[in-house]
């Protein structure tokens, strides 16, 4: 596993899109919740008036809101990482290097096994940077750091992860049925707005069946914190049932990407 | 015989079209074995299933005595087609990727890259390279695992005349080394330069199989000149000769099966003639060739 990873990242480390997209993506994760930071500051100092409220007071960023929020947000730049996913597999079509890869002595299944690699290496890394970058600004921002409350909520992070893992395993198999990048991202893209306008007008006797949608699935795992802020309810674990309709849409993709590969011609 | 590929009733449709029917061969070790065929025969179509990337219909075949298998694939060079590498990466890099899969040293990477002429080139993109260039690296590729078996098909697709003759070259070369060779062409006179076995495919189906020795045995043609104004008649009255023409400057004696050029000369001398120029033509493949795809016509 660990030599297939390695041929993986031969190839991807002298290309350029993957350098550009992965630091993209990382200059987002920790720009994100400084740019909040100064922007209430800023706020702040215009002397803006909530009603004699200080927007500093705001704990967005302070420990323990601060582990659901920036997992729920990270959770929108996860596409950077799917467009690496897609193009480095989509890539393999187009060079044909699929092709070679098995005529050199890789099976069907070290192919796979060697893109799976890479794609836990890019979610266990960002999920790192998202942990870090949590830490730091809990630790700069929140007054009176209490160690206890550091790691309340620190759940999220690992939800965070399988949300990726999960989105990047769909990107994999959407790539190897349409095989062209290009059509791979668009399809990626109107996935979310496609799904949710199926989803709002099913039937009322079928809408138990939401969750089990490949999306909504995936974003059941990390559920809406903002509304705290203003006083509802917010559902603040993770829910069993969505991590577990999670992992059988892993199993799934992985098994029909397996299917689609040994029937197919290269 | 120590067979290094044998293939029983290997069969391949896509959809209606049959891309390969019944295929049945043996391939010895050491043969540099041609696989003979117009544009469209099932050349591709074979080799692609013996590396695992095409999938058969039915029939069976196996390697050095295995079923198909990672393993036995990683001892085997092969290339389909046209060179397939990562274009944004050097020769170097990509010779890596093999070198990891096929699970060689990378410590073969240098002298492979020496051996086909690309040592300086190695830090270069592949992308800037030209075709023939392309078609080295791609036999450099085959050989990093100092493989038992070789597998090109058409390695000289598209390349001028002297990058043919220095492929050629190299192939000759490699044999030499004992590697068994299995090369897909449609150009007769590379089969006829380089391989000692080989078969010839029409639409998917065997129509010959054997050495290329034996296709340029039996009735010879020779080419003789010399400073006799009465040679033509001397030649036509020889009993072993079937006919005669004359060439520019040469004669053409077409002669009977067993005659050789040797009694021709002997012939000659003793009819007082001797001769300045004597060459025996091997009956050329590409006569044999069309004659088969005629033959298999008419049948
Ligand atoms: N992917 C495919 N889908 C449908 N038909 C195919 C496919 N690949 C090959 N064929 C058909 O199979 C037959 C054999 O093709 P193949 O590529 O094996 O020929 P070839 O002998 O290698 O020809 P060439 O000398 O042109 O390379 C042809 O009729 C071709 O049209
Ligand atoms: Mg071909």
């Amino acid at each position: 596993m660990l030599k297939l990873l390695q041929i993986d990242l031969v190839k991807l480390k002298n290309y350029r899109a993957f350098w550009v997209l992965n630091i993209l993506y990382g200059l987002l994760i920790v720009s994100i919740p400084i740019t909040v930071m100064e922007f209430l500051k800023w706020l702040k100092l215009q002397g803006a008036d909530f009603d004699g409220f200080d927007p500093l007071k705001i704990p967005v960023l302070y420990f323990p809101d601060i582990w659901q929020n920036i997992a729920y947000v990270y959770t929108f730049l996860k596409i950077f990482l799917a467009i690496v996913v897609v193009i480095s597999i989509s890539n393999e079509y187009s060079y044909k290097t699929i092709r070679q890869n098995i005529i050199d002595g890789m099976s069907r299944i070290d192919f796979i096994k060697s893109k799976l690699a890479t794609i836990l290496l890019l979610s266990i890394g960002s999920t790192l940077l998202v942990f870090i970058t949590g830490m730091l600004t809990g630790i700069i921002y929140t007054p009176n750091v209490e160690f206890a409350e550091m790691f309340t909520g620190i759940q999220f992070v690992f939800a965070y992860f399988l949300d990726l893992f999960t989105y990047l395993v769909l990107a994999f198999f959407l790539t190897i049925l349409l095989k062209r990048s290009a059509l791979t991202v668009f399809i990626l893209l109107l996935f979310t707005p496609i799904e949710y306008a199926i989803t709002a007008n099913l039937p009322e006797a079928l809408e138990f069946l939401i969750p089990y949608f490949p999306l909504h699935a995936i974003n059941n795992l990390i559920a809406f914190p903002f509304k705290k802020y203003w006083f509802q309810e917010i559902q603040d674990y993770i829910a069993w049932e969505a991590v577990l309709v999670v992992v059988a849409y892993i199993v799934l993709y992985v098994y029909a990407i397996k299917t689609k590969l040994q029937k197919s011609d290269l | 015989m120590d067979t290094v590929l044998s293939i029983k009733n290997l069969t391949k449709h896509y959809g209606r079209v049959k891309a390969l029917n019944n295929l049945s061969l043996d391939v010895a070790r050491g043969n540099v074995f041609g696989i003979l065929g117009p544009n469209g025969s099932g050349k591709t179509t074979t080799l692609g299933i013996l590396l695992d990337v095409i999938n058969k219909t039915s029939g069976e075949f196996a390697w050095f005595g295995q079923p198909p298998s990672k393993e036995v694939r990683k001892r085997i060079g092969a290339i389909l087609e046209t060179p397939i590498f990562y274009p944004y990466l050097s020769a170097t890099k990509n010779l890596q990727i093999v070198a990891k899969i096929k699970g060689a040293s990378v410590e073969n990477i240098d002298p492979v890259l020496k051996r086909v002429e690309l040592y300086e080139r190695r830090h270069d993109k592949f992308r800037t390279y030209s075709l023939g260039m392309k078609q080295r690296l791609s036999i450099a590729s085959a050989l990093l695992c100092d493989p038992e078996v070789m597998i090109l098909d058409e390695p000289t697709n598209g390349l001028d005349p002297q990058g043919i003759a220095e492929i050629r070259e190299l192939i000759k070369e490699i044999a030499k080394d004992g590697k068994t060779i299995i090369l897909a062409s449609h150009l007769l006179d590379e089969v006829q330069k380089v391989c000692s076995h080989f078969c010839v495919l029409k639409k998917g189906n065997l129509i010959y199989t054997g050495s290329v020795e034996d296709v340029s045995k039996g009735a010879v043609t020779v080419e003789v000149s010399a400073e006799d104004d009465d040679l033509s008649e001397i030649l036509e009255a020889y009993e072993g000769s079937t006919k005669v023409e004359k060439d520019g400057v040469h004669h053409l004696v077409s002669l009977k099966e067993g005659k050789t050029a040797t009694e021709l000369n002997a012939y000659l001398f003793s009819k007082g003639i001797t001769v300045s120029h004597l060459n025996t033509q091997r009956k050329s493949l590409e006569k044999q060739f069309l004659e088969l795809l005629a033959e298999s016509d008419n049948a």
